[in-house]
């Protein structure tokens, strides 16, 4: 953090500094691996036995060759489950972002295309929506609405587009300049593919915690939220049943968001990255370097 | 004789600027102006809303200055913009109140959503009244929301309720909505607070180190592994120490050690955004040309980082935190239930699933106003240390 | 008092080279000698990309690491070249003082401008620190606006940088520069800023005035600027000093085609060619008088008339 290092790093100008290609894409391959990973297991799972009840094999542990990664408490076996679980979460979490995007996006050109008061509002609104924690939001409006697919997928798409929204205008216009900086159709080339991952991370974490506080999925759907929910019952006896799920949302969000990452790194420089230093924005009263 | 003596004897001579603008009439004023203007002491001057405020030459004009004038020379149109045109503090109570109409905004949305999706659910009036309710509460809360009236009636009794904090009986937890949204909030301050230092105190060094290695390899790697450290979702982590650490959901709701673990997850939940944030403003502060400058001058590296990066980069990284301690406040939701810390969080997970609607509407209007509080507190924080902030804007570039 | 070292500074076939991409070393900086004498204002002329930076940056010892330096930097005497980051710290605005192109963003926003220039001041303070030090150092620094052409420096003392004109920038950025007094300035486009001619003349003159005291080494890339300011003029292309004499008699009578082509005499050919191969001279694929020698072989610096000159086939002259 000292001497020699901040040496080499400071007063360097950029004209003589080779930028750097491409970054390795590791982000973005194994991003890109792993969300692939999971819409085929769950199309697998689509494919699986359903479920079934029975009390004779409950909490099984894994190493079985009928149950592979065990049972549940009611006798479910717990791969078949989680299997379900990717093709429940993925069917949740995709459509609501398609809808997201398309809601935003609409806004955020709109904000974009107008000029004056119309553009302000949009402007504000989006922010303000964007600054605020949707999820406090969500989980009143599902226990209102009842739990279950339709209502987690509206709730969830509406109070998501803002992210869009704000992306693709501030891609068009750079937040402060008075000229659009990049026309709107490139804005949303760059901007949209980064957002949706990131978004869809964030979707799949939210439905999983909206089904753990139980006002997500109905309370027999494969959620890995229901799932975590039942194994924080019974965690000291069958921790099977909460390190399955729980690696199965690890696998899809960390997937998500290096692919987000990867992909912006590339198109769009994201904080931190040695991209970003090269690039930065030099005009001081900018938003800052954060996108 | 140095600039003390300079410093004490501006504030009577601005003083007595201000008198004379107050209390002489209109014509005076402005001659006032203009001569306190010429003794060249003030360097603010509250514009005065009546007395027309002209340059100080006689023509109005700006005068180029001669090319030998040696060291008098005179910058005319820096006159111009000297003094804080809009008043001091007024751009930051323009932002206090965009803060007061976004909460307005959010909080009649918030509102306006549970109205709709409370009247058509089947039965509205055992719905507003809270699961458990008496027949007698039920009935009233029909007469208390006015929900046999017409429906335009039904939406101002509900948004007028709620602009009088009125939200109700609670009849779960037998106490008034609002008494016990009031009990449960320190316990989600002191919450937030423990995982705000922690935070501060690990990303914000992880940060800085991280910040300035950007460029070399071992930025690469761990820029990675935050990005997956900050995949992980609270809910994940909680649930894996809780697991470790053996506990059940029957035992000790409020102990030392629930509390510490709910500190440790959303610690390790926010520490990540800010780390990375925080290092993005240091490498990018310390690439700016005043860095050079100062460095051009035989600034040593523990000047440069302390000087001038860290307290640029800390202020754009302040501004940047403001957002990610709002969405801890979802996170806190999902932690305390997890945990049964009894905060906020827990109050409105526990009343979702009893159906307890008044404290569910209660909770909602606490959150939103302690998000808005935050980025309030964020835009005075900012408004403190950046002078950009306070100051009247620089001309255009000349 | 007599000094015995009228030379200011003096570089010595200065090579300053980088790996590129492939890890081939590139020298942007080819082999540059110069010398300026105490109250003497010297001028480096050149298009953006030149090279003129560098030897700004190279004199202050502000090149990146991956950067190799080879030659000779004498600044007073003592060698340049080597010198570790700490040594560097005594050097840097102490003895060689740099003003910047860019005012606009090279003060700290957050800081006031006083406080930046006693920050300068404090730190070569040479002497034990004692209790009326601070004072001697705010009194330093209002001294420092003051010589620089600011009017009311007391009122600008605790102004921040953003409420400041573009030329009362400028004239801080001097203004710290001259916090120390140093021997030498290097003042890099010191005019890019400034719009109004007017100002820009009187910034010119402001500089002038350092001669009194001090040498003056001016980048810029407007020959008639250089001219304005400098006795001598040296013309930089592609890393390399191409012709270097007397300000007023190359501006009226260029003798290299390069600074023809600067100064508008000569037809501009296509600015983008280079001549890759480096052994030859770098300016033969856009010079209109360029000849096959011209591609192989360097022409080194050479007298010419009054002047000296690096070309197989001057322009002008009497042929």
């Amino acid at each position: 953090m000292t001497g020699p290092m901040l040496a080499q790093e400071m007063g360097v100008s950029r004209r003589l500094m080779p930028m750097p290609a491409i970054p390795a894409p590791g982000l973005l391959i194994g991003g890109a691996i792993g969300l692939a990973l999971a819409a085929m297991l769950g199309l697998v799972g689509a494919g699986l036995a359903h479920e079934h009840i029975a009390s004779a094999q409950r909490l099984v542990p894994p190493g079985t060759l009928d149950h592979p990664l065990g049972t549940d408490q009611l006798g479910r076996d717990v791969l078949a489950r989680t299997l379900e679980g990717f093709r429940w979460s993925l069917a949740v979490v995709v459509p609501a972002t398609a809808i997201a995007a398309l809601v935003g996006t609409t806004l955020g050109l709109a904000a974009a295309a107008n000029g004056g008061w119309t553009r302000t509002i949009l402007e504000s609104c989006a922010e303000t929506a964007a600054g605020f924690p949707f999820f406090i939001l969500a989980a009143p409006i599902i226990a209102l609405a009842g739990r279950g697919y339709g209502p987690l997928l509206v709730a969830l798409a509406i109070l998501s587009s803002a992210p869009f929204a704000l992306a693709v205008f501030e891609s068009t216009w750079g937040g402060r300049y008075p000229i659009p900086v990049t026309p709107a159709f490139h804005a949303v080339r760059t901007a949209l593919p980064v957002v949706s991952a990131f978004i869809l991370a964030d979707l799949v974490v939210a439905e999983a915690c909206l089904s753990f506080l139980g006002v997500g999925a109905s309370a027999s759907a494969p959620s890995w939220g229901n799932m975590l929910a039942d194994a924080q019952q019974t965690v000291a006896a069958a921790p099977w049943l909460l390190y399955v799920p729980a690696t199965a949302l690890l696998l899809t969000v960390v997937s998500a968001n290096w692919f987000g990452e990867g992909l912006g790194q590339i198109w769009t420089p994201t904080v931190g990255s040695p991209q970003e230093t090269w690039r930065f924005r030099e005009d001081p009263g900018s938003s800052g370097p954060i996108r | 004789m140095g600039l003390q003596a300079h410093t004490e004897s501006a504030a009577p001579k601005a003083a007595s600027g201000l008198i004379l603008m107050l209390f002489i009439k209109p014509i005076s004023r402005q001659t006032a102006v203009v001569a306190v203007l010429r003794n060249n002491h003030l360097t603010r001057i509250r514009r005065s809303t009546t007395a027309r405020w002209r340059p100080a030459t006689p023509s109005g004009q700006v005068v180029a200055p001669p090319i030998d004038a040696g060291s008098k020379l005179v910058s005319v149109e820096a006159r111009r913009w000297e003094g804080d045109r809009h008043g001091l503090g007024a751009r930051v109570g323009m932002r206090l109140a965009y803060r007061a109409v976004q909460l307005a905004a959010v909080l009649v949305t918030a509102a306006t959503l549970l109205f709709v999706l409370v009247r058509v659910s089947s039965s509205p009036a055992a719905l507003l009244a809270g699961a458990g309710a008496s027949q007698a509460q039920i009935r009233a809360a029909r007469l208390g929301y006015g929900l046999d009236g017409p429906i335009l009636n039904q939406y101002v009794t509900f948004m007028v309720r709620g602009l009088r904090l009125d939200f109700g009986w609670s009849p779960v937890h037998q106490a008034l909505a609002l008494e016990l949204v009031r009990q449960r909030l320190p316990a989600t301050l002191v919450l937030s607070a423990c995982v705000l230092a922690l935070t501060g105190l690990v990303a914000v060094s992880l940060g800085v180190w991280l910040g300035l290695r950007a460029g070399r390899p071992e930025h690469g790697w761990a820029f990675r592994l935050l990005l997956t450290g900050q995949s992980l979702p609270a809910l994940a982590v909680g649930l894996v120490l809780f697991q470790v650490f053996g506990l059940t959901p029957a035992s000790a709701a409020g102990s030392p050690l629930r509390f510490s673990l709910s500190v440790l997850t959303l610690t390790w939940w926010l520490v990540p955004r800010v780390a990375r944030f925080t290092a993005g403003t240091v490498a990018a502060a310390a690439h700016q040309s005043w860095v050079l400058t100062a460095r051009a001058m035989g600034a040593t590296s523990r000047e440069l980082l302390w000087s001038h990066v860290l307290p640029n980069s800390l202020l754009v990284a302040l501004a940047l935190a403001g957002v990610q301690v709002a969405f801890l406040l979802s996170s806190t939701v999902v932690v305390e239930w997890l945990f049964g810390w009894p905060g906020l969080g827990e109050l409105l997970a526990g009343s979702l699933r009893t159906g307890d609607f008044p404290v569910v509407e209660a909770t909602v209007f606490m959150i939103a106003i302690v998000v808005f509080a935050v980025y309030a507190a964020v835009d005075l924080a900012l408004a403190a240390v950046d002078p950009r902030v306070r100051k009247a804007p620089s001309p255009a570039a000349v | 008092m007599s000094t015995p070292v009228a030379e200011v500074l003096r570089l010595s076939e200065l090579r300053v080279q980088f790996p590129d991409a492939r890890g081939r070393w590139i020298a942007r900086l080819d082999g540059i000698s110069l010398a300026v004498e105490r109250g003497e204002a010297v001028a480096i002329v050149g298009e953006p990309g030149s090279g003129k930076t560098l030897v700004a940056m190279s004199v202050l010892g502000l090149i990146p690491p991956r950067g190799h330096v080879s030659g000779s930097i004498r600044l007073l005497g003592h060698e340049l070249v080597g010198l570790v980051e700490p040594e560097w710290w005594r050097v840097r605005g102490r003895d060689v003082a740099m003003v910047f192109a860019d005012a606009r963003h090279s003060l700290n926003p957050i800081r006031r401008v006083g406080s930046q220039i006693e920050e300068a001041v404090e730190r070569h303070y040479e002497g034990f620190p004692h209790a009326l030090t601070r004072r001697w150092v705010r009194e330093r620094a209002l001294e420092a606006l003051a010589e620089a052409g600011v009017a009311r420096p007391r009122v600008r003392f605790n102004d921040y940088p953003h409420q400041l004109v573009g030329d009362l920038r400028q004239r801080v950025m001097i203004a710290l520069a001259g916090a120390n007094k140093p021997p030498l300035y290097i003042a890099d486009e010191p005019t890019a800023g400034i719009t109004d001619s007017v100002r820009a003349q009187v910034m010119l003159h402001m500089l002038r005035r350092l001669l009194n005291t001090a040498a003056l080494l001016l980048m810029t890339r407007d020959p008639s600027t250089a001219a304005a300011v400098c006795k001598r003029v040296a013309v930089i292309h592609a890393g390399r000093i191409v012709e270097t004499g007397a300000a007023d008699r190359i501006v009226t009578a260029p003798r290299h085609p390069y600074t023809a082509e600067q100064l508008g005499v000569a037809p501009v050919t296509d600015a983008t060619a280079v001549n890759p191969i480096r052994p030859g001279c770098a300016f033969a694929a856009r010079c209109p008088n360029a000849m096959e020698q011209c591609r192989r072989l360097r022409p080194p610096l050479e007298p010419l008339d009054d002047r000296l000159v690096a070309c197989w086939n001057p322009w002008g002259g009497d042929a």
